[in-house]
């Protein structure tokens, strides 16, 4: 491009080839980044004796199936892997639920009252936030195991209500919540607990719905610790399952693929309904 | 509200304390779930460490660092370092950089930027096991990256299969998962730097690279630094993909030590031992935070 004797003409092309770059480079990862999904996508809706078929010849064909059917699904939800989809949905939504009402009384605590002992309970939250959770998880797992919470619900639950990420996105909204409010309501007479309740958690929507995306993708993405502590067929995790059936001597790539939808569908469609909290929240926490 | 004045606590001990009390209530259960769930199994972890459980008598005796000077000497414990070190040192730099170049690709504004973003940010929601067995089918001999490398030319390659490749084909899918990740917190920091900062830096007439080198970089250092920092802890635990592909293998090439730690715990069997690693690799990544924290804090005073 370097036109050193013509420059006068070259320029203005060299301009507008340059402000597309930006779009033409977005189009370019964006599409890199989705065509496994995509073919996974496309496969999943394939019959499957024909998922891997016809891969010598790339063309439009591999990521648009002509012959789609939900024939892969109804076989998947058939065997244990709806039971398994079920208990990953439980598990979440609970440890969404009770790992919110815990975080946020503890966030509560730390940015309302002042009390003796405050430096230890955040020095105990920060330690707890530093130790890489699979790093624990098989002394963990031990502790579990002479406790006969192995192959529970609760086994698969308790470790993600416990988070202190969670606890300090919170606390950061929780501060900002001005004082004057807090006393006028306890001059009018209202517990502690009313004001967390009628005060704090109605006004900390935004914060709230960041700290339980954070529980949520915790729990979701969790393999390791539902490995070591929920062996069991009818406690399996969505993951554990879909390991099972890509283990297998003969591998059904269809159900595979269609399991694999399933698993990244329903945090997908979380995420992308709320990814406006999400970038909240993750600005939020250590950066600022 | 009228000018009382806005605190006068007759006793403030009294009230001090029965503060203490409420916040107590307010604090115990997540007190009690992180020092059940996280702290505890911390401490068992150095307490088992130091133990050794015998098979043949069922005894179990302390034996102070045995375990660890074991595991000094141990080859494959060195050889697993090893790896993992390669791991660390190709896979964060490489998400960063990417992450930052499609920050700042997809963090101006222009038409449909939203959905470019969202393409690329999609595989976050992608479960660590999932991608593992989607890149898996990807990867096979006869799967579709062998068939575009095909139509290329290229030809065949054995990707997971290669003791060459395996550790680089596992660096390729899991940053397929992250780099979306960490470009959402680098676009947050690239948002959060005033206008008036490139504004002053075109008056003094610099090229675009002299702003991102001279204006972007040096207001991006904080949220670069924790980025790296958290991509680090998070790469050196590295599990799913490993035990779903490869189990560490071929010949040890994809060895991590988050596999090799559940590998003696429970295909070896020894509990204790694979405890002093758990504790090894914490430290060790403690330690690279510490060191990496440093050096950015040492780069902005400069």
């Amino acid at each position: 491009m370097k036109t050193t004797n013509a420059p006068v003409p070259s320029t203005p092309r060299r301009l507008s080839a340059l402000r597309h770059m930006p779009l033409v480079t977005a189009v370019v990862m964006g599409v890199l980044f989705a065509l496994p999904l995509l073919w996974v996508l496309a496969g999943s809706l394939r019959p499957g004796d024909k998922v891997l078929a016809g891969l010598d010849r790339v063309s439009w064909h591999s990521l648009i199936p002509t012959d789609a059917t939900l024939h892969n699904y109804v076989t998947l939800f058939r065997g244990d892997f709806g039971r398994a989809v079920l208990n990953s949905i439980g598990v979440a939504v609970a440890t969404v639920l009770l790992g919110l009402v815990l975080s946020a009384m503890a966030a509560f605590a730390l940015s309302v009252f002042r009390f003796r002992g405050r430096g230890l309970v955040f020095a105990v939250i920060l330690l707890s936030f530093m130790i890489p959770f699979d790093a624990i998880a098989i002394p963990l797992s031990d502790i579990f195991r002479d406790w006969g919470l192995q192959n529970t619900y609760a086994g698969l639950i308790l470790p993600g209500i416990g988070n202190g990420l969670a606890i300090f996105l919170l606390r950061q909204f929780f501060l900002a919540i001005p004082r004057e409010l807090v006393e006028a309501a306890r001059m009018d007479g209202l517990s502690w607990w009313g004001v967390f309740t009628k005060i704090y958690v109605p006004l900390s929507r935004p914060a709230l719905i960041g700290a339980g995306l954070t529980l949520f993708t915790f729990q979701w993405q969790s393999y390791m610790w539902p490995l070591l502590v929920g062996t069991e067929p009818d406690k399996q995790l969505g993951p554990i399952a879909l390991g099972t059936l890509q283990g297998q001597m003969v591998v059904d790539y269809g159900q595979v693929f269609a399991a694999a939808v399933v698993l990244t569908v329903i945090p997908l469609l979380v995420l992308l309904r709320l990814q406006r909290y999400f970038t909240q929240s993750i600005a939020g926490s250590g950066l600022k | 509200m009228t000018t009382s004045p806005p605190r006068t606590p007759p006793r403030p001990a009294r009230r001090r304390a029965s503060q203490g009390r409420t916040a107590l209530y307010f604090l115990a259960p997540a007190l009690l779930a992180l020092v059940v769930l996280r702290l505890l199994p911390a401490a068992m972890a150095l307490v088992s460490s130091a133990r050794h459980h015998s098979l043949v008598d069922g005894t179990t005796t302390f034996v102070g660092l045995g375990n660890y000077t074991d595991l000094l000497s141990d080859s494959q414990f060195w050889q697993s370092v090893r790896v993992t070190l390669l791991f660390s040192l190709v896979i964060n730099p490489l998400q960063v950089l990417i992450a930052l170049g499609l920050a700042v690709l997809l963090g101006r504004r222009f038409a449909g930027v939203r959905f470019w973003r969202s393409l690329v940010f999609a595989p976050i929601a992608v479960p660590p096991a999932v991608s593992a067995v989607i890149w898996g089918i990807l990867y096979r001999p006869e799967g579709p990256l062998n068939a575009i490398l095909g139509a290329l030319g290229i030809p065949p390659q054995p990707f997971l299969t290669s003791s060459e490749q395996a550790l680089f084909a596992l660096i390729v899918l899991m940053s397929w998962v992250g780099v979306g990740y960490w470009m959402m917190f680098l676009i947050a920091g690239l948002q959060d730097i005033p206008q008036e900062c490139y504004d002053a830096a075109a008056v003094d007439g610099a090229s675009a690279w002299q702003r991102f080198f001279h204006v972007t970089l040096p207001l991006l250092r904080r949220p670069l630094a924790f980025v790296l920092v958290a991509d680090t802890v998070a790469n050196f635990l590295v599990f799913a993909p490993v035990q779903l592909l490869t189990r560490g293998g071929p010949d040890g090439s994809t060895n991590l030590m988050m596999y090799d730690v559940f590998r003696r715990a429970y295909s070896v069997g020894d509990i204790n031992f694979a405890q002093a690693e758990v504790v090894v690799l914490v430290a060790i990544t403690l330690a690279v935070v510490v060191v990496q924290f440093r050096m950015m804090q040492g780069k902005g005073e400069e």
